[in-house]
């Protein structure tokens, strides 16, 4: 294609239009594009993925928020958090003899010059967050991603609006419900703005970005985003998937004023989105979407996939996880099968292929060392990590479970609303004696039952939901916890506390790859060493009688994790018989425990 | 006529003075109209059709922030008595669509073809002749009327169906214009009301419910927008009741002048800014008169769907309702209901003051109809079941919703169905078919009896599962709790019996945690399934006690003894001492249970591991496939979890099935067979083989499965079928093996009659010896000397002599003060 005639990045909605128009003079009925896409969402997705645009299309946190204009293409990553419905709009009316679409735009109109003829189309309303536990390492390199803008025409001036727009958002945060127009504050600020503003703002930027960083880490970053879905089905977008969108960023302060006509239902705060202010949650008009999987997450060290590759990243890191647990291989091995595990079927209530793994043998000094470094470790390795202490005050006061919540109609974030392939640590070293309430008591059968069927029940007031979920449960405890029956429970034999040596960014690269590529690996067994596991178990149960169904089941997932952790994509004896050899070197540690 | 067609016009902003058009023809089309002041009422609001789709339909929005259409004819109604005046200030300007009708003799509805005197005729002809039974003198619809009429009601509900059997071009034409065909629906009411009553001054307003297809919220869409709509959902939140102004009267703080009623228009009451009066013409000096003002309630309600709509990881979506005048509180949150409206899409202005709208719509129904789906049906007397309903989620009735009554009882004529539900039950779990049929009776559970004079009988019944590790008995318990109304699964190591919360407890030495939970109070009126139960604390057990027969915890705290309900059924399961089980002992002895809480179990189940390697292979395979296939283990002809479920929860709640004469005998029969059993002719041995408990839980099986079948009466069968429960339960675990006959003396007191003959042996054989080899205060014997003495003797019945035996001979002996035992040393005292 020889040069368009809009830029796609710039100027996106100028793009939407002429393909509108196009659209439009080949086939002059609206009522044809009810509801579908005209080849707009074609041109982006040739513009980003074939043209390699997608590198150049700023990713919106908060720091970019800052300079991102309106109506320009921005990337926006983060896991659904809510869903809102969908929302009915104007999709394109007739002004004059043309018809103009709104598709992928916020626009307002004059209903006493707007013809009769309209087409009212729908969207998806999708609230996304950044992802819970996301590790900072995600991020793609911010600095790379420096504002394009600044070298444009008339830098100074544009950003000199958008900060004004931003300092707008400041005030608008610290006076709630003050209506903008109204601020006498804002008022006087705009009136000797003209003649001080360089000072002013500068004054105002700083204290604003003072006052962000003192806020906990977690908010620095976070930058929730209210996506418009487009003409997409609603099974394609679930609720705590991941996603990267690729939309028009809007900022239209026309919707910033805050309706106060007490109107016919706004005595019930019906529209959920006053409580989501545009200065605060951006609008996102999604064109792309894509779900992002672990693999998308890390950048790819440009290794080949061989098998003598794979098993030297794999004994590498072996060799580091040993080393960061006081030099015990055998939890180093046992931890490295729970970082590959994933649900990958779920039969009835079976959720098969999760493996969570209970460290015994905790106390509160090698805790302090060896636990916060494997904490550490993982937070490297894998993406989305979480830790929570548990306490019996921690578990009387804190609501796990996503609640929704009628009166703002919005679905309130629990800290078990996690993204698919989360990690979770729990350090049961704290706990102690003590009364449960009724909340706590929920709030452990909660917590036990998603790690034995990887479901959460939601909050719904008049009943339960439940969401599949997809979490690694690791669980650091001076016993065996009764509480969180995992899986396999290991009694932990560190036999140095020193700390880690570092290592470098490479072979972290390395790892993170190897963990997210491995884990998605598909895995099969074949007819004849199907029959060998077979005769295997039914032996293994014919000389101990109290093995049960649950040991199979684990002995099998640890049988696919081992040889997937090899890289391969089949299960051989060889893997199988090295699945024994840990079981049966962990019957060990137990009958040496006791 | 002018002011009365005024609403109508000036609603839209496109005014057309149609009141006058159309007015002849509404003459000629209904019954001449007699009475001037009613004629002018219907005029104007059977103009409404016309106009509305002009603005509903295509430019909707903004057009119609006045949502209720039922409403405004009701205002136009009463206000038909007022004299026209001058609040009219819309210049008159002819509407394109409109202006035909001047001289066309058929009104159509706005662009379509639907002409608004066929639907005029429809709806009377409809009302008039529709009956659900050719026999019927009147018209079902001319009853409602009448009864209407009656009561002084103002509304008359319309079953579309009724409708669309009698005429289904009215029913599509009433869906996809509802506006229109609706305001015709009340005119013609209002004729015929007036016809049969002309003192009748109230409106009646057509209430349409129960659509041929209702449509999920989900699948709702830019198209059925001004369509009417059924959906089903659940109430989530109702606001207060608003008074919503409907008329305003205003008064001129001059001169004092009432000015006609101001009826609302797109939301809002213009203000005159005149007096109207001519003396008077002050500007500016209308005042608001509240207490002559019309007000109408209002309420808004949000519904949401219901949890079996919601597609996998999809958020549940809401719409708002809005309710009028007698729907108002129709409904309350957690209600689940099945709604009949008007969807709508309203525009959202920038502003209170601007004209500018955003591109977006806010959506709602106007609801015309509400109905409750039938919760009361679900209901039990008890309070405490409603009360706890709400705080354990609703989960079931939910499922109960979807399934259908009609369907579980057609599922309950099926002659199979005991066989059916065995196998439903665990499909996963192999084999212990009869286990499971206990179980079975379990989950349906037998009827409670309270009696005048404060007896009461527990229907519940309690199983205890004992059994090799390894057997799935877990499982089983899992797969119960699931099932069951209101499960509580536990560990015996962790259970508490009271309290309603729970404590964290560590072991000091290992480090261990445990959760205590107090779970016989959660689980009244459900199954309390009891995993590990011989390692349950012995205090924890004790409450057992009352729980299994007086379905009562009493917890003392603070001086205060409160008695807590719990109902409770108790699936208990415990593994042997030693981890396996010794056949060579009995129940008692292989789990350490007291014998008084062994006998309150109506079934006790032995599950032995019988070491066999097929079924080992068959579980090795079912795992091995589980993990590698894409696992779709299809299990013919079993029902699925929900309708188990509901099967379950319906039978328990409305079938109470009665013992017929015929099973009372059988019962009365067996019972004395059983006992007969005991008596070995000839023999002075006494055993007893069946206890009055077990005429309590053999009434209790029956009664399960005759619930089985939704059958109300207790057949022979039952009874029949509950010997054969029992008496398989009873030969597992009650069987004295050394004599192979069953001894209930096993079980409430451990110990069975031929081993109590044996022991007794012991013990005399033990005496004579002792008086043989040792004189009083002479030397002392050693203990293993003794035993060997008694082996060569070969006393006790051929049977072996074991040391612990000797040791509790020498212990009831030594009680006795015939001789002392001093460790391993037996000295004659």
């Amino acid at each position: 294609m020889v040069g368009l005639p809009y830029d796609c990045l710039a100027n996106p909605l100028g793009a939407v239009r002429s393909t509108f128009d196009k659209a439009m003079s080949s086939d002059s009925s609206t009522a044809a594009l009810d509801g579908k896409d005209w080849g707009a969402s074609e041109v982006f997705r040739q513009f980003l993925f074939d043209d390699g645009g997608l590198s150049q299309v700023p990713l919106l946190n908060s720091s970019t928020m800052k300079w991102v204009q309106p109506n320009t293409l921005v990337r926006f990553r983060g896991m659904i958090q809510d869903m809102l419905g969908n929302e009915f709009y104007v999709g394109a009316y007739k002004d004059g003899d043309k018809w103009i679409t709104n598709k992928f735009a916020d626009a307002s109109h004059d209903p006493s010059n707007a013809s009769s003829d309209m087409r009212i189309w729908e969207r998806q309303l999708l609230y996304c967050t950044p992802v819970p536990g996301q590790n900072s390492w995600v991020e793609c390199t911010p600095d790379a991603m420096r504002n394009p803008y600044i070298s444009a025409i008339s830098p100074l001036r544009e950003k000199r609006q958008r900060e004004d727009e931003a300092i707008k958002s400041d005030v608008d945060m610290v006076e709630p419900g003050y209506a903008i127009e109204d601020s006498p504050n804002l008022k006087k600020m705009r009136e000797n703005g003209v003649a001080f503003e360089p000072f002013n703002l500068q004054k105002v930027v700083t204290e604003g970005s003072a006052s962000n960083s003192s806020t906990p880490h977690v908010e620095r970053d976070s930058v929730s985003c209210l996506v418009k879905i487009y003409d997409s089905p609603e099974s394609d977008l679930k609720l705590n998937e991941v996603f990267e969108f690729v939309g028009i960023f809007t900022f239209d302060p026309d919707l910033t004023i805050p309706i106060d006509d007490k109107e016919v239902m706004d005595d019930f705060c019906e529209d959920e989105l006053l409580c989501l202010p545009p200065s605060k949650v951006p609008r996102l008009h999604c064109v792309v979407h894509r779900k992002l999987g672990a693999s998308d997450l890390v950048s790819s060290p440009h290794l080949e996939l061989t098998t003598p590759v794979i098993k030297e990243i794999r004994e590498a890191l072996i060799g580091h996880l040993t080393a960061i647990l006081g030099h015990d291989r055998l939890a180093a091995e046992y931890i490295l099968l729970h970082l590959l595990s994933r649900v990958h079927a779920r039969v009835d209530e079976v959720a098969v292929g999760k493996l969570s793994l209970n460290l015994t043998c905790f106390n509160k000094e090698n805790m302090s060392v060896l636990g916060n470094n494997l904490k550490l470790v993982i937070g490297s390795l894998m993406p989305f990590t979480e830790c929570l202490p548990l306490t019996v005050d921690y578990l009387n006061s804190v609501t796990l479970t996503p609640k929704k919540d009628y009166i703002t109609n919005r679905l309130v974030s629990g800290l078990l609303q996690l993204a698919e392939g989360s990690h979770l640590t729990i350090d049961e070293t704290p706990l102690q004696s003590g009364t449960l309430n009724s909340g706590g008591l929920e709030n452990a059968q909660v917590l036990r039952s998603m790690m034995e069927s990887q479901k959460v029940h939601y909050d719904f007031t008049y009943y339960k939901m439940e969401m599949p979920a997809d979490v690694q449960f690791l669980i650091l405890s001076e016993g065996k916890s009764n509480i969180l029956p995992a899986d396999l429970v290991l009694p932990f034999h560190p036999s140095s506390v020193d700390s880690a040596s570092g290592v470098d960014g490479e072979m972290l690269k390395a790892w993170r790859w190897y963990l997210a590529t491995m884990k998605s690996l598909p895995h099969s067994i074949d007819p004849p060493l199907q029959k060998a596991v077979e005769d295997d178990l039914v032996a293994a149960r014919q000389e101990d009688r109290s093995l049960s169904r649950e040991d199979f089941s684990r002995w099998l997932t640890m049988g696919r994790l081992m040889s997937v952790s090899f890289g391969a994509t089949s299960l051989s004896m060889e893997h199988w018989q090295m699945v024994k050899e840990l079981e049966r070197l962990r019957k060990i540690r137990f009958q040496g425990n006791l | 006529m002018a002011s009365d067609s005024s609403p109508i016009n000036t609603r839209d902003g496109q005014s057309s003075p149609d009141g006058w058009p159309t007015s002849p023809i509404s003459n000629t089309v209904s019954s001449p109209g007699d009475r001037p002041r009613r004629k002018r009422g219907r005029q104007s609001s059977y103009a409404t059709p016309s106009p509305m789709p002009a603005d509903s339909r295509v430019r909707t929005p903004q057009a119609t922030p006045t949502p209720s259409s039922n409403a405004r004819r009701r205002a136009r109604a009463r206000r038909s008595s007022a004299t026209p005046t001058s609040t009219d200030d819309v210049p008159p300007s002819s509407d394109v669509g409109e202006g035909n009708e001047d001289d066309a003799p058929v009104v159509y509805v706005w662009g379509t073809n639907i002409s608004v005197q066929d639907v005029n005729a429809a709806i009377l002809r409809f009302l008039r002749h529709f009956r659900e039974d050719p026999q019927q003198i009147e018209g079902k619809y001319m009853r409602m009327i009448n009864h209407v009429i009656e009561m002084e009601g103002d509304s008359l509900d319309v079953d579309a169906h009724d409708v669309y059997d009698y005429d289904s071009d009215l029913y599509t034409k009433m869906v996809r214009y509802p506006l229109e065909v609706l305001a015709i629906f009340d005119m013609v009411l209002m004729d015929m009301v007036g016809r049969i009553n002309p003192l009748f001054e109230k409106h009646i307003q057509a209430r349409i419910f129960n659509l041929k297809s209702s449509i999920s919220m989900r699948n709702l869409n830019p198209s059925d927008v001004e369509k009417m709509i059924s959906l089903k959902g659940m109430i989530i939140r109702c606001s207060s009741v608003i008074p919503e102004i409907r008329e305003a009267v205003f008064r001129c703080l001059v001169c004092g002048y009432y000015s006609d009623p101001v009826v609302v228009e797109r939301g809002r009451i213009n203000e005159p800014t005149v007096c109207a009066k001519q003396e008077c013409l002050s500007r500016n000096s209308m005042t608001l008169v509240h207490n002559r003002c019309r007000f109408a309630d209002k309420q808004v309600v949000r519904v949401q769907e219901t949890p079996d709509d919601i597609p996998d990881g999809g958020t549940p979506h809401t719409v708002t309702l809005l309710m009028h005048d007698k729907l108002v509180d129709a409904g309350k949150p957690g209600d689940r209901v099945e709604v009949t409206g008007i969807y709508r899409a309203m525009s959202v202005r920038v502003g209170q003051t601007q004209r500018t709208v955003k591109s977006i719509f806010k959506t709602y129904i106007d609801c015309l109809h509400l109905k409750t789906t039938d919760k009361s049906r679900m209901d039990v007397q008890d309070p405490m079941e409603t009360e706890n309903e709400a705080s354990t989620g609703d989960d079931d009735s939910t499922q109960k919703s979807e399934i259908s009554v009609e369907q579980l009882k057609e599922l309950s004529k099926q002659p199979d169905i005991y066989e059916r539900l065995t196998r439903s039950l665990a499909p996963n779990i192999w084999e212990l078919d009869d286990v499971k049929r206990g179980l079975l009776c379990q989950l349906f559970g037998g009827n409670a009896l309270k009696l005048p004079s404060g007896a009461s009988f527990r229907g519940d019944i309690n199983i205890l599962l004992v059994g090799d590790p390894g057997t799935s008995k877990s499982q089983l318990l899992q797969y119960i709790h699931k099932l069951s109304p209101r499960g509580i699964y536990t560990s015996g190591r962790g259970s508490s019996a009271v309290g309603l919360t729970a404590y964290v407890a560590k072991d000091p030495e290992t480090g261990e945690t445990v959760l205590e939970s107090g779970a016989l109070v959660l689980s009244d009126k459900g199954i309390c399934c009891i995993d590990e139960f011989d390692k349950m604390s012995d205090n924890a057990r004790s409450m057992l006690h009352e729980v299994m027969e007086q379905q009562t915890v009493s917890i003392a705290k603070a001086g205060i003894i409160a008695s807590l309900n719990a109902r409770t059924s108790v699936l208990a399961c415990a593994n042997p001492i030693g981890s396996r089980y010794n056949p060579r002992l009995s129940v008692i002895e292989n789990i350490h249970l007291p014998p008084t809480l062994m006998s309150r179990f109506d079934l006790i189940y032995l599950i032995l591991d019988k070491a066999d390697e097929e079924t080992d292979r068959r579980l090795a395979k079912h795992i091995v496939a589980l993990h590698f296939e894409n696992p779709n283990s299809s299990q013919l002809d079993v029902i699925d979890l929900p309708t188990l479920t509901a099967y379950i929860n319906y039978a328990r709640k409305h079938i109470h099935p009665q013992l017929s004469d015929e099973a009372t005998e059988e019962l009365t029969r067996g019972y004395v067979e059983m006992r007969r059993r005991g008596n070995f002719p000839g023999s002075s041995k006494k055993v007893i083989t069946a206890t009055p408990r077990q005429i309590e839980s053999l009434i209790r099986l029956s009664e399960g499965l005759a619930r089985i079948r939704f059958s109300e009466v207790v057949n022979k069968s039952d009874v029949i079928e509950a010997f054969r429960l029992l008496e398989v339960a009873m030969q597992q675990s009650a069987t004295d093996h050394s004599t192979g006959t069953i001894d209930m003396d096993l079980i409430t007191t451990g110990v069975s009659a031929s081993e109590r003959m044996r022991r007794e042996n012991l013990v005399s054989a033990t005496r004579s010896l002792i008086m043989d080899k040792l004189t009083i205060g002479g030397s002392s014997a050693r203990v293993m000397e003794l035993l060997e003495e008694l082996k060569k003797q070969n006393l006790g019945g051929g049977a072996e002599v074991h040391l612990s035996d000797l040791r509790t001979a020498l212990s009831t002996l030594s009680a006795e003060g015939f001789l002392a035992v001093h460790g391993d040393s037996v000295k004659r005292i």
